[in-house]
């Protein structure tokens, strides 16, 4: 009885003839995973509190504490430091989010349950990437929104504006192809716990949290060449006003830089962890 | 046909019980992170709170001789939290692994593995506080108090580690998830430890926010560890009931009421 109904089931099924790994179909093979990527983000609600609404109440929270005192420290509104800055801390937990699903969907199977499927072999890490490119997006937006509502303003024109959402999404993906790369060759909760404590010095050493002029000595080189502080630079210069070239060049820098080192590593891991 | 012999019970004392279950938990603090957390956590804090803010809040005006000074209290809270939640996540790990109701069908008092769990959370906290008070040497912090004063301030620190860690566990054993409950638990860290008087004065907050920023619990921790420690301004407060008495009743409150409901929950044979 159940046979005969399992082989009428299949039987109905669309059969495929010919290749499917062709870069021809890797598009909608893309989009299809990556679509499926989002859903299970956006569907978890933990993740989603953790990458939009945890960003935009420690926006809130640091411009009601302590906004007063570095804007009469820096002589500008500390917004124009803090929006940046927590949309870059948004940006790398989301990232740091993702990698433990990496994890997670490696140790239950899944990747290598896709790996067996007839499709080619890139959607998989590309598919990755345009969710994490898409996510990016909306968690600025987000994030630019509730700094909207504070006080933050576009005063550099709509070419600006639009450049400012390439900052994070540009430090995003050269954050983001660091961490799988770690992740995909050992996704511990120590690694978890390291990368929060490392955005958190990053965040509390950079020129978003107060200016540069009120660290010591000692520590305002460190605090000046960080790729966090380039990235925050070139928002404000593309938000407030100022010089943005050498900042967004820097950025560019350090991001490519990253992703030229850790993308190898990320695509062997990857390919690793799909296959165990 | 006889009936099964049942072996004698073996005779092993409640303190026993409890010391192999307490050993359990601390052995692998050396090897799984949560001693190094124990240890970075205040340090984090202290560089990322300290070095930035100095200059701008001495511009400010805080009202004590140094930031640091006004500061100290804050790093404490800090790591008291840390701990906290890290008490949650052993009280969730256990409680998801099944191994809660394990222990619930062993022959030992049904309270022993509550306070096995809340030793360790002390172990840490006891090495987090150390670290947090060196952390404070270190950045210029004196303690102004007689001895008495500071031997308060440390043990004024540990009741309300011990109070947070009791309700962590709480919440631990009953969400029964690891990962959700670190990240929840972070809304209140981030709330209430920069929303009081920690970091900046209550006068600096905007007014609407000025009454929940004094009166919430930890502002108060944060005024009965200033007074205890002291400072050279005279600022920080004079010790005694006006200024502790708020902190003490908020800490003994939590405990009663966490560490009450905390025994009801795992004493509860059922899972």
């Amino acid at each position: 009885m159940t046979t005969t109904d399992t082989r009428a089931a299949a039987a109905d099924l669309p059969i495929v003839r010919g290749r499917t790994e062709t870069w021809r179909l890797f598009l909608p093979q893309t989009v299809i995973q990556t679509r499926r990527l989002l859903l299970r983000w956006w569907r978890d609600p933990l993740t989603l509190v953790q990458s939009l609404v945890f960003p935009a109440l420690l926006l809130i929270v640091l411009n009601t504490v302590l906004g007063k005192q570095v804007s009469t420290f820096s002589g500008a509104s500390a917004l124009y430091g803090s929006v940046p800055m927590v949309a870059l801390v948004g940006v790398m937990s989301g990232s740091l989010a993702s990698a433990i699903t990496l994890g997670r969907e490696r140790d239950q199977g899944l990747l290598a349950r896709l790996w067996v499927l007839p499709v080619h072999r890139a959607s998989g890490l590309a598919s990755r990437i345009l969710a994490e490119g898409a996510r990016i997006l909306l968690c600025t937006t987000v994030l630019f929104a509730v700094g909207v509502l504070l006080g933050f303003r576009f005063e550099q024109g709509v070419l600006a504006g639009i450049a400012l959402f390439g900052v994070p999404l540009l430090y995003g993906l050269g954050f983001a192809t660091l961490v799988t790369a770690v992740a995909v060759f050992s996704a511990k909760a120590a690694l978890v716990e390291a990368v929060s404590l490392g955005s958190s010095i990053m965040m509390f050493f950079s020129t978003g949290f107060v200016p540069l002029t009120a660290y010591p000595r000692w520590a305002q080189p460190i605090v000046a060449h960080q790729p966090m502080t380039y990235a925050i630079d070139a928002m404000r210069g593309l938000s407030l006003g100022g010089p943005v070239r050498t900042a967004l060049l820097a950025t560019v820098a350090w991001s490519v830089g990253a992703i030229v080192v850790f993308a190898v590593p990320a695509a062997v891991g990857y390919r690793r962890a799909s296959r165990r | 046909m006889s009936l099964l012999t049942v072996a004698a019970r073996p005779r092993i004392g409640v303190v026993a019980q409890w010391w192999v279950l307490t050993c359990r938990l601390i052995r692998p603090s050396w090897r799984n992170g949560e001693l190094v957390t124990a240890v970075v956590a205040p340090t984090v804090f202290t560089l990322g709170f300290y070095v930035p803010l100095n200059l701008v809040m001495s511009g400010y005006g805080h009202g004590l001789s140094s930031y640091a000074q006004f500061l100290m209290p804050m790093i404490v809270m800090q790591a008291v939290a840390f701990c906290a939640t890290s008490a949650a996540f052993r009280a969730a790990s256990d409680a998801e692994d099944g191994l809660t109701v394990r222990f619930g069908s062993l022959p030992m008092p049904a309270a022993v593995p509550l306070a096995a769990r809340i030793t360790a959370a002390m172990y840490r906290a006891v090495i987090a506080l150390a670290v947090a008070v060196v952390c404070g040497l270190v950045i210029g912090v004196e303690f102004y108090g007689s001895w008495w004063d500071t031997v308060g301030f440390l043990a004024f620190s540990l009741l309300v580690a011990l109070a947070l860690c009791l309700g962590a566990d709480l919440i631990g054993s009953l969400a029964k998830n690891p990962e959700a409950i670190t990240q929840v638990l972070i809304f209140p860290q981030l709330i209430l430890g920069l929303v009081s008087t920690g970091i900046a004065p209550a006068h600096q907050f905007p007014s609407w926010l000025q009454l929940f920023a004094r009166n919430q619990p930890v502002s108060q921790f944060v005024y009965g560890l200033r007074a205890l420690a002291g400072d050279s301004s005279g600022n920080a407060g004079v010790v005694g009931w006006s200024v502790l008495g708020p902190g003490l009743a908020w800490a003994v409150g939590i405990l009663v009421v966490f560490g009450a409901l905390g025994v009801v929950v795992a004493t509860r044979r059922s899972a």
